[in-house]
């Protein structure tokens, strides 16, 4: 990673907020840091807590002034967005501690953790892998689902989050069991379209397909089973949209993600 | 766990520094009410309040706006209060988070620019029985129905 990227943040930080580089996007940069942005720091939680810095640097290729807007404005509505999920009842999304529009800083609770024997982080992608010995165990079978369940959530509330993947879902230990959280609004948006809802759908079934394709079937059948069961609660308004969806879904299958072949 | 007065600094910005204060049993809140303009303090109902972590994110959020944007206020002590709305209507939230008549437990902040000011000595000019600042002191004075209506977003209600 660019030693660049990390100077111009540690600049804005100074030198009491230790960053830990985990991951870089296209767009922004991850990092960890134990020090809290604002917390008085004598207070008795647990002092191995970390917090999750997403920062967007400067883009040198664009005019600085528009680089300032458009870092200020999508800082600002991914921190909205991730603000408003916070809010539905039963809705795994990090929390939002602070927001810096002016540097592109979002600052959010650390989720999840290193997997035994080495499997990497708790996200869902490895997750899978760590148990393809045992691919359709009920463990499998019951964190897919719930993560069905999630997503069907997040739909209802017609919110779509724009970039489903495998690594996007973070697992979290709840005693045996996993609860999926999603991360990673940067695309995300609230929409009413059934497009959009089909395409986060379409988005995931591919990603779980190309990394682990040998139980893709079940895996997407599981997850289909979850988002189903949120839209059957709600009567029938909820089988209402849950069909028009899964209609638009296996159509945007058929095509592909993109509508148009432009772009 | 802290003192009865909580004083410190955001990492960010070390040149603050950051003094809360709580008050029970208030008996001057109008008084202080009429001489708001003057004093250089920000004072809070704290029945909107229920954790240190909502007061710190507001007190953040208001020195971070001060530094890299602007003050739509005329204070850093009345942008903590406007911090704390969910809303941007600055009468609005010194309505909701301010003190009112009556109002018996204060949270006071006073924050200072360490650079060009005299170091605070403490005295907020309130009447009442300074308490320490916790979570557990502000859970107790803190009124959930309040914070409902203050707290969330019209558009959610």
């Amino acid at each position: 990673m660019s030693a660049e990227i990390i100077a111009s943040i540690a600049d804005v930080l100074t030198d009491n907020i230790p960053l830990t580089p985990i991951s870089q996007g296209a767009e922004a940069v991850v990092f960890t840091s134990p020090v809290h942005p604002y917390l008085p720091k004598n207070r008795t939680d647990g002092d191995d807590k970390l917090y999750i810095l997403k920062y967007r640097p400067e883009k040198k290729y664009r005019h600085p002034v528009i680089d300032k807007t458009l870092t200020k404005h999508r800082t600002l509505g991914e921190s909205r967005l991730l603000a408003k999920l916070r809010l539905i009842d039963g809705l795994n999304v990090p929390k939002l501690i602070g927001c810096d529009p002016y540097h592109g800083c979002i600052w959010l609770e650390f989720l999840g953790e290193d997997l035994p024997n080495g499997h990497g982080f708790s996200n869902l992608k490895n997750f899978l892998w760590m148990n393809a010995s045992d691919p359709y165990s009920d463990l499998v079978r019951d964190t897919m689902i719930n993560v069905g369940k999630q997503i069907g959530l997040m739909h209802w509330n017609d919110y779509c989050h724009g970039d489903l993947t495998t690594s996007n879902i973070v697992l979290v230990r709840a005693g045996e069991d996993w609860q999926p959280y999603l991360i990673d609004f940067g695309l995300g948006s609230i929409s009413t379209l059934v497009e959009d809802k089909g395409v986060d759908l379409y988005v995931l079934e591919r990603a779980i397909i190309s990394t682990h394709s040998s139980f893709a079937n079940r895996y997407n059948l599981w997850v289909l089973e979850g988002f189903k069961s949120v839209f059957e609660s709600h009567g029938k308004a909820g089988l209402g949209k849950y069909k028009d969806l899964i209609r638009r879904f296996e159509e945007v299958r058929l095509r592909g993600r993109k509508r148009s072949m432009i772009g | 766990m802290a003192g009865i007065v909580l004083k410190y600094k955001i990492p960010q910005f070390q040149e603050y520094t950051i003094h809360v204060q709580k008050y029970n049993n208030v008996t001057n809140s109008s008084e202080l009410r009429s001489k708001l303009a003057e004093l250089p303090f920000a004072y809070i109902d704290s029945k909107t309040v229920i954790s240190v972590e909502q007061l710190s994110s507001a007190i953040y959020k208001a020195i971070l706006e001060t530094e890299y944007n602007r003050m739509r206020t005329r204070t850093i002590h009345s942008e903590c209060i406007l911090s704390l709305s969910p809303s941007s209507n600055i009468g609005d939230a010194l309505n909701r988070f301010g003190i009112k008549e009556g109002t018996t437990d204060i949270i006071v902040i006073k924050i200072i620019e360490d650079s060009n000011e005299e170091p605070y000595d403490g005295n907020a000019s309130v009447d009442g029985d300074l308490v320490p600042v916790s979570d557990d002191e502000f859970s107790t004075s803190a009124d959930k129905e309040i914070i409902k209506t203050v707290c969330i977003p019209c558009d959610k209600l």
